[in-house]
């Protein structure tokens, strides 16, 4: 039972950020391709701000190894 | 690093203007500013002649640029030996008249080419219908009359339609087949009797199918009969094609080296127009101000000496006389550094006087990159990559850039992957009996967590010792605020260590005590954003978690693959899926290190003491193939 409840937040710690950040990547896609249809300058903010929210999947990915050393 | 600048000022009768800015365009070293207020001075307007002449050249170019030669417009530079003014103007009138007359006749070669291959197509649509219907065709002369029709591939109904309308008038006495001709439509082949031929046009007309004419010199006769005319029409049309194809590559060659050399004339005269709005002039003198570096300005002033004697003065503006700002920067590295430059400017560059980030980057960029591929079979391939890359590009292209950053990078993945004991995965490991020597990827995760944000505390201290230079330059209150950022995150990092047992425990009370005595005086130094960007600068360390969390993403796809090559039946497919595997592992493998090593260095490492802002040094000189014509129109060209 402990070990189901260790994966089961291990796996709650990697999917919750990686579906938040799809949702803000959703977001912050569309928008970074309209300013660089009109300022093509803007790439490497572009590459930025959409490897911004990246950081939460990461994150999490982080936390559930660390979950799962330390629970087993 | 940034090279020092110094501001010149050149000074002179206003009637040498002319040529000392030709002066100045030959040595190619002034980046030119408008001088500094001073009552007198008025700004050049240019007269009406001098504004028509740069729109006789703006045309001349535009004029060229229309021309489709084979070169580029850098295959010539500019160049000032036309002679004099009047030869000068005769030369650009000469060009612009060659410049008409190559665009005419080219244009009419284009529409003779253009008549002959729609005329060519029309015989194309011929042979297909013959192709269809070889055999059914009737010789002429017959009882039956034939009607070619083509009918709209996407209305799968038409023929059927015809059909029952045709019965509805002949009953029985008519044929109709039909065929899908490559180019999607439906070609159909009527044949009615002769005497009904009246009654079937008019049906035809009626129900919108139109028929397809004979071409031209062949209406009279079936198609059947004029299929010879047809092969000997098109053989013919081949033959002028090639004709005229000819005469326009002997025509544009011809053209080309003199117009290329017209266009390059044109841009420089444009370029040295455009500086005469940057001089400052009173009734009987000018002044012309600009950059130049440091090192080149004696070569300047022996060049203008050289040229003008004691008529033209050229002397240094004192440095309390301008703001580093304002100057122009060249960003110049060692030859190995050089390539990274690239990623340094796809920021805005960095003021004067600041600091260059570029061969930090040039070390800590591929190291990163080589720590979260690992693997020494990919770094191979990446080099393998990076030297056709480098072979296939011209040197200063943006291709021959990446090929030089991906270099170190594979470098480094060779190295970091000799370290994890990685080839492909675990097949050094299966095969080679490669063993990790720093430690193993695949299961020292916590280990390898360590190690990356170790390498972010020393990449963001690095940052933050940056920014207490560059502060120091120029904000000393700002220095000593960053300063006690620095000491605070040291002491943070001690105090941490000491608590964990790495560090004896009797440094960790001291370490407080100082994080405790460091925090107001950066309060007091930077104001109360201090302590939140304080936060975000450990926050920042920890960002350097996506190096483990990458890099064990790699070496996991790359195991994975290796397995599944195993687990299927036959060899072949086995080592085909694998490959595949591994392919899109690797294509991973060069795009997240690349997109998240930018990140780091631009967010968590460029924002400790980066300052954006710093103009391009652009100096007065021959047009040369780098720059544009939005450069031109930049410069305030009339």
């Amino acid at each position: 039972m402990n070990a189901f409840w260790i994966v089961l937040a291990a796996a709650a710690a990697i999917s919750i950020p990686a579906l938040a950040t799809g949702w803000a990547q959703s977001r912050i896609g569309p928008a970074v391709a309209a300013s660089l249809a009109e300022k093509p300058e803007l790439s490497t903010t572009a590459i930025l701000l959409v490897a911004i929210p990246e950081t939460m999947a990461i994150l999490g990915f982080v936390v559930a190894v660390l979950i799962l050393y330390r629970g087993t | 690093m940034i090279i020092p600048m110094s501001r010149v000022r050149v000074l002179g009768p206003r009637g040498q203007l002319d040529p000392v800015l030709t002066a100045l365009q030959d040595t190619g070293l002034v980046h030119l500013t408008e001088p500094r207020s001073v009552e007198l001075l008025q700004p050049v307007t240019p007269s009406e002649a001098e504004a028509r002449r740069a729109r006789q050249l703006r045309a001349l170019v535009r004029e060229v640029d229309g021309l489709p030669f084979a070169s580029k417009p850098d295959a010539a530079r500019g160049s000032s030996a036309l002679g004099d003014a009047r030869s000068e103007t005769r030369e650009f009138a000469r060009w612009a008249r060659s410049a008409g007359r190559a665009r005419r006749a080219l244009a009419r070669l284009d529409r003779s080419i253009h008549e002959r291959e729609l005329e060519r197509a029309e015989l194309a649509r011929y042979e297909q219908f013959v192709a269809a219907f070889r055999g059914l065709l009737p010789n002429g002369g017959g009882r039956m009359q034939s009607y070619h029709l083509i009918l709209r591939g996407d209305d799968a109904q038409a023929p059927a339609r015809l059909r029952t309308a045709l019965a509805g008038v002949l009953g029985e006495h008519f044929a109709l087949e039909t065929a899908d001709l490559p180019s999607g439509e439906r070609a159909a082949l009527l044949l009615v009797p002769s005497t009904e031929a009246a009654r079937i046009e008019r049906l035809l007309a009626q129900s919108g199918v139109h028929e397809l004419p004979l071409p031209a010199g062949v209406e009279s006769g079936t198609l059947r009969t004029a299929l010879p005319a047809l092969a000997q029409r098109r053989d013919a049309l081949d033959h002028e094609l090639a004709g005229l194809a000819q005469q326009r590559h002997e025509l544009l060659a011809a053209e080309e080296p003199e117009l290329m050399r017209a266009r390059a004339a044109a841009q420089d005269r444009l370029l040295e127009l455009g500086a005469r709005e940057q001089a400052g002039i009173t009734p009987r003198s000018f002044v012309v101000e600009g950059w130049v570096p440091t090192a080149a300005k004696d070569r300047l002033t022996r060049a203008l000496a050289k040229q003008f004697g004691a008529e033209i003065v050229a002397e240094e503006v004192s440095q309390e006389e301008w703001r580093g700002e304002e100057a122009p920067v060249v960003l110049t590295n060692p030859r190995l550094f050089r390539p990274f430059e690239t990623l340094t400017r796809m920021l805005p560059l960095p003021r004067y006087g600041s600091i260059d980030p570029t061969p930090f980057m040039a070390v800590f960029f591929p190291m990163f990159f080589g720590l979260i591929m690992g693997d020494a079979g990919y770094g191979l391939a990446l080099a393998v990559l990076a030297g056709v890359l480098h072979a296939r590009s011209r040197s200063g292209s943006p291709v021959r850039a990446v090929a030089e950053i991906l270099g170190p990078c594979a470098a480094f993945a060779i190295a970091f992957g000799i370290g994890f004991g990685e080839l492909f995965g675990d097949l050094g490991r299966r095969w080679f009996g490669m063993r990790p020597l720093v430690l193993d990827r695949e299961k020292a995760l916590l280990p390898f967590l360590g190690l990356a944000v170790a390498i972010g505390f020393v990449h963001v201290v690095l940052g933050l010792v940056l920014g207490v230079i560059n502060a120091s330059r120029r904000h000393p209150r700002q220095a000593v605020g960053r300063g006690a950022a620095l000491a605070m995150v040291l002491f943070v990092a001690v105090a941490l260590l000491a608590g964990l047992q790495v560090l004896p425990r009797s440094f960790f009370t001291p370490a407080v005590i100082a994080l405790l005595l460091a925090f107001p005086v950066m309060v007091i130094a930077e104001g109360i954003i201090a302590p939140i960007e304080f936060l975000s600068t450990l926050s920042n360390m920890l960002s350097y978690a996506r190096i483990m969390a990458l890099g064990t993403a790699s070496v996991m796809m790359a195991v994975v693959a290796n397995r599944l090559a195993g687990s299927f039946g036959g060899v072949v497919v086995g080592v085909l899926f694998g490959l595949l595997f591994h392919l899109v592992n690797f294509a991973l493998g060069i795009f997240a290190p690349t997109i998240h090593g930018l990140r780091l260095h631009y967010v968590e490492f460029f924002g400790k003491f980066y300052s954006p802002g710093g103009q391009q040094y652009h100096p007065l000189g021959h047009w040369r193939p780098s720059q544009s014509e939005q450069s031109l129109s930049a410069k305030g060209t009339p």
